[in-house]
Order: structure tokens, then C-alpha cells, then sequence
């Protein structure tokens, strides 16, 4: 207690030295909770959307599908199989056929991938309910970069070119039914959503699908031969291992201005020991013990840690609860990452991500003022109350 | 050692590693010093005063012979013995004040009191009574740097004071103070030793704390070459 007491003494009287060290080190608790939360905001909305709109409780694959090739697409089709169909007539499951298309918007052409799904599904929260139009003869769903891309707009006509089953070209004008507003471009970008059944007419595939998209929370689904099944995790591996990258390289940022505000902190230490040197053997000639002048220095640099937190509590609290709230736009160019990110970002803060750094930097603002404190042990203190160096 | 003697030093030798060899800056020093002495070290510079207290004050080790204070023999201590004694039973008053910079002068007299752990009540007491004893009421709230070399010189007395130690060592006290300012506290420091009977040891070579000392030891080249006594009110009282 007396040395905490004399520890507060010290760094009040220090004055601006104490609290410049302290600003910096502030900066670096806030710093580090914002992008931290930055990106476990990203990663829970992007695990949400990519699981709301694209994975579903999982996926069952016919055993050739690749989703990253499409040369798979014309070999990886079949019936539904008998042990999953009554899950798929229950609605537990959707059936999803692709084929490779091209369409010619602005008379040029591109590069497209049909998906054809029921339009009465509720296993993904995609909007196509659009796609149950009678009158329309290929109606079609596009997400916001694919109409931007191709310079397509509701209600637009644009002719669709296909090879079907049996490798015959064909072609038709697909109607844009309706343009969806989604995060995941994995189901947006060279994407076009059409009715399963009138696709299975189209590739002359009556039956088929490539894959099976499950219904959230429904367990495990019964095994069919020549099917695989990918789970949740194994799906959102990719996005789950581009957050630990980005993740990591955000901490090279962590690490650049932690070390700034760690090595102010052990400047001043180191500052300290030599300036009160005097100081020191003063203490010692009083009636301290050695040990105890080490605990007294080691305490004033926590102190720093203990301040800064909360001189960063001070601001840091209204900044990030107001960054919560309002979010963060995302400039245009992220939608180039070709991974989930909303438009507006909203950060999360647990008390974990704040325990965790405040921990984080109380151990690193700990080992770094102890460090020239040690030299304490070594000072002769008869040279010290002069002012020598020993 | 007499019961009266609080510091009893016996074939003292002190040696410094210097270059190759050793330096031998205290040698067959055999001194008593008594309960309520006002005694100096005298003698020029390098003879070995300032060596001879800092082994007194158990903040140095003898290289040779027994040092014991208080009836503890401090070659014997440990650092955390050492200073459990010089917390308790020690003052000191250094040459440079050696104030606490950032503390105030009521902050710099209280902190011998916090090492103690005397009760806050009471501790108030003693430290506004030893500021009070040095004249420096109206300064309580000022830091070193707002004070002048008397003033400092009169903190660091009462810092010494405060504790009511059984002993004093005061470092070459007045060497950084005008006469005026030197006269004050040595006239300061012969009252409080009058008053609580707290043995004083000077180290200085100056003439105006050695008018004031009831005993002088001269040392010279780390020999003790002469031990007066002087029972006669000293000059600075009379005036």
C-alpha cells in the first residue's frame, strides 16, 4: 500500500512526462479494442450473411463438385438422391443446379454462372420469390455488382447463351426480376439466380442438382452415395482463414504501436534509474531495502498501464459505443476482397477482446518497467546519494 | 563497549578496489560515540570522513574490524537488516539536501514516518511539530526546487528529526550554505540535540560546524590523529 501510495506520488509529481507516456499508451488500448472489434464485427456479419444467404446448415455436394472450377459444373450433376429427396420435398433442404452461361449486356459479352433454385425455398434468405413468375419465360436474379458490372437494370431483357446436357448451344432472353442488395459476393458476382425447374428444362437435367443447400439447425443429414457433405465450419474455412490473416497482420500494427508506447515507458524507466540516481540512494539511505525501490519503479511504469486504461476508458468508451452504433462505411474498393463485407461495418466489443488487451498490455508495460529497474540491485548506494554512477 | 555507547568502531579498515590494487581509505580506526554527542569528523577532503559515516550508517561495509551500532555488529547485517536500522534509528542529512523532488516539504518530512508505518494521526503530529521545530511552517506545501539552499538544508534536518532517531549523521551539512544559513541550522541541530539528547555526527572540514562541535575527531589519510573534547558552550550558542 505505501509503495502504491509513494508510486502515485512520484508519477503525479512527474507531471507531463507521466502523462505523455500515458496518452501514447492510451492509444494503444483504443486502438487496438477498435480494429480488434473491426474485425470480429466483420467476421460475426460476415459469418452471418455468408450463413444466411449461401451455406445454410451446410451443404451436400455431388462428389465432382469443385465450386472453384467450373469445368466440374457439366460432370457434377444428378438426380437427387432417394435417401434426401423427402427432406428436399419436406423444404429442409434446396436443391441448386449450375451451368456455365454467357450473356451479352451492352452487346458485349460475359462470362455467367446459372444457379437454378426453387423459387418457394426458405433454406437461404435470398429473395426468390421473384423468380415465381409465370409470365415471364427465364426470370432472373442478380445482385447489386452483378447489375453494376454488367450494366443491368430491373426489368432489363438480356439474352442467355447455354450448352445443355447434351451439348447443344441454346439460347434465350432473361428477364431481371429483381436486383438484391447482398454482402456476399459469392452469390452476387456472375451470378444469375433462376427458377430449378426451368433450368432443369433448359440443361435437359430433369431432377437434377449439384448440390443440396441444408435448412439451419436441422442435425445431421442421412448419407447418400456419390454425395458429400460439407459442414458449416468446413465451408467458412476460407472466410474464417482470411480474418485470422487479416487478423494477424492488423496485430503487426498492434505490435508497431504497442512498442512505441512500451518503449517511452522504458525510456523513462531507464531515464529514471540514471536522473534519479540521487533519488534512489536517498530512498536507500532512509531505510529502504533495495527490493523495495525495484517494487517502487516497477509499480510507477504499471501505473502507466493502469493510467493509460484509464485515460483511454475516458475517451476510448464514447468513441467506440458511438462507432458501434454508427459503423463504419467500407469504401467501394472492398467489394474487389471478394469475401462478405456489408457496406456499413459495425464493430463488436466483448469483454473478452477488452480483458484480453488490457491484460496484453499491463504484462508488456510490467516486464518492460521492471527490466532497468533490476540495474537498481547493482547501484552502490554511497555513490548513488552523490549522484555517482557505480 | 560502555552502555552509554551507541557506536563503537574497533580496528576499522576500509579498502576501495581501485584499478588493479586497493585503495585504503579508513585504516585502525578505533572511536566510541556516546548517547547524545555532538561530535564531527574532521579533516580535508579524501581523509575519509565521509567513508567513516556511511559505514556508521550501515550504507557501506567494512573491509576490516567491527562497526557496532546500537550494539549490532553492521558487517553483520544483510541488506534488509541494514535497512530495518537505518529506517528505525537512523537521520541523515546529506551535503546536497537529497530532497525527493517531487514531493512537497511536508511529503519529504512525512516519508521517514511512511517507512514506519506510524498511524496517520500521529504521524501528522510529528511531521508538522518537526517543520514547526525548523521554522518552515509557512512552506509546508513548496517542493525543493521553490526553496532555497537554507530552507532545503532545514527540510532535510527536520526529515531527520522526525523520527526521533537515536543518531544524526550529517554529511558535510553546510557545505553548500552561506554563513548566515550554515549558523541556523547548526544552531538548529545543537537544539534539537540539547532538547531529545539524539547523537550528532558531522563529517566537514568547515570552520563554522566545527565551532559548534562538542567533540572533534580529526581524520587524516584514513588515520583518526586527534579526538578532542570540549565541554564549553560553543560559540555559535553564546551568540
Amino acid at each position: 500500500m505505501l509503495l502504491l501510495k509513494l508510486a502515485c506520488r512520484n508519477l503525479v509529481g512527474a507531471g507531463l512526462r507521466t502523462w505523455l507516456s500515458v496518452i501514447v499508451l492510451s492509444l494503444s488500448y483504443v486502438v487496438i479494442i477498435w480494429m480488434q472489434g473491426f474485425l470480429d464485427g466483420w467476421n460475426r456479419q460476415g459469418r452471418h450473411d455468408m450463413i444466411e444467404q449461401e451455406i445454410g446448415g451446410g451443404q451436400v455436394w455431388h462428389s465432382q463438385y469443385d465450386p472453384y472450377d467450373p469445368l466440374t459444373f457439366e460432370d457434377s450433376h444428378a438426380p437427387i438422391p432417394a435417401e434426401l429427396a423427402d427432406r428436399v420435398a419436406a423444404g429442409d433442404m434446396a436443391a441448386i443446379l449450375l451451368s456455365q452461361a454467357t450473356i451479352y449486356p451492352q452487346m458485349r459479352m460475359q462470362n455467367i454462372v446459372l444457379k437454378g433454385i426453387p423459387p418457394d425455398q426458405d433454406v437461404l434468405a435470398l429473395p426468390t420469390a421473384a423468380l415465381a413468375l409465370d409470365d415471364v419465360a427465364v426470370p432472373a436474379v442478380v445482385g447489386e455488382r452483378m447489375a453494376r458490372n454488367a450494366g443491368l437494370q430491373l426489368d432489363d431483357l438480356v439474352t442467355v447463351r447455354w450448352r445443355d446436357a447434351n451439348g447443344a448451344l441454346d439460347a434465350c432472353d432473361a428477364k431481371i426480376v429483381h436486383i438484391m442488395d447482398t454482402d456476399v459476393p459469392a452469390i452476387d458476382n456472375g451470378i444469375f439466380w433462376v427458377p430449378l425447374e426451368r433450368l432443369r428444362t433448359m440443361l435437359q437435367l430433369p431432377g437434377e442438382a449439384n448440390l443440396l443447400v441444408v435448412g439451419q439447425g436441422l442435425g445431421p443429414m442421412p448419407e447418400a452415395t456419390g454425395w458429400l457433405l460439407q459442414d458449416q465450419e468446413s465451408l467458412l474455412r476460407d472466410f474464417t482463414a482470411m480474418i485470422r490473416m487479416k487478423s494477424i497482420s492488423s496485430s503487426v500494427m498492434y505490435l508497431i504501436l504497442l512498442s512505441l508506447a512500451l518503449l517511452a515507458i522504458f525510456d523513462i524507466q531507464v531515464l529514471s534509474i540514471f536522473r534519479r540516481r540521487r533519488e534512489i540512494g536517498t530512498l536507500i539511505a532512509l531505510g529502504m531495502t533495495r527490493g523495495r525501490v525495484i517494487r517502487l519503479f516497477t509499480l510507477e511504469g504499471m501505473l502507466h498501464g493502469v493510467l493509460a486504461a484509464l485515460v483511454g476508458a475516458v475517451y476510448g468508451v464514447p468513441l467506440l459505443a458511438w462507432q458501434r452504433v454508427v459503423g463504419f462505411a467500407m469504401p467501394k474498393a472492398v467489394d474487389s476482397y471478394g469475401v462478405a463485407i456489408a457496406e456499413t461495418m459495425y464493430p463488436v466489443y466483448s469483454a473478452q477482446l477488452v480483458g484480453a488487451t488490457v491484460l496484453i498490455v499491463m504484462g508488456a508495460v510490467t516486464v518492460v518497467s521492471f527490466l532497468p529497474t533490476r540495474r537498481i540491485a547493482h547501484l552502490n548506494p554511497t555513490d548513488a546519494i552523490r549522484g555517482k554512477v557505480s | 563497549m560502555a552502555d552509554s555507547d551507541i557506536v563503537s568502531i574497533r580496528n576499522l579498515v576500509k579498502r576501495f578496489p581501485v584499478g588493479g590494487g586497493h585503495f585504503t581509505a579508513l585504516s585502525g580506526i578505533d572511536l566510541t560515540f556516546g548517547k547524545g554527542e555532538f561530535a564531527g569528523v574532521v579533516g580535508p577532503s579524501g581523509s575519509g570522513k565521509t567513508t567513516l559515516l556511511n559505514i556508521i550508517g550501515s550504507l557501506d561495509k567494512p573491509s576490516e574490524g567491527t562497526v557496532s551500532v546500537l550494539g549490532r555488529p553492521v558487517e553483520g547485517l544483510t541488506h534488509k537488516e541494514a535497512a530495518g536500522l537505518r529506517c528505525r534509528h537512523f537521520g541523515f542529512i546529506f551535503q546536497t539536501y537529497n530532497l525527493l523532488p517531487v514531493y512537497t516539504v511536508y511529503e519529504n518530512v512525512e516519508f521517514p514516518l511512511l517507512l514506519l508505518d506510524m498511524p496517520a494521526r500521529e504521524r501528522d503530529d510529528a511531521v508538522r511539530q518537526a517543520i514547526e521545530a525548523v521554522g518552515l511552517t509557512s512552506k509546508l506545501a513548496s517542493r525543493p526546487a521553490q526553496l532555497s539552499g537554507g530552507e532545503a538544508q532545514r527540510v532535510a534536518v527536520a526529515r531527520a528529526m522526525v523520527k526521533n532517531p537515536e543518531i544524526v549523521l550529517a554529511d558535510e551539512p553546510t557545505a553548500n550554505l552561506d554563513a548566515e544559513n550554515a549558523h541556523h541550522i547548526l544552531q538548529t541541530m545543537a537544539e534539537l540535540n540539547a532538547k531529545l539528547g539524539t547523537t550528532f555526527i558531522f563529517s566537514s572540514h568547515d570552520e563554522k560546524v566545527i565551532q559548534y562541535l562538542r567533540r572533534r575527531i580529526s581524520l587524516e589519510d584514513g588515520r583518526v590523529v586527534a579526538d578532542e573534547r570540549e565541554d564549553a558552550a560553543t560559540p555559535g550558542k553564546e551568540g
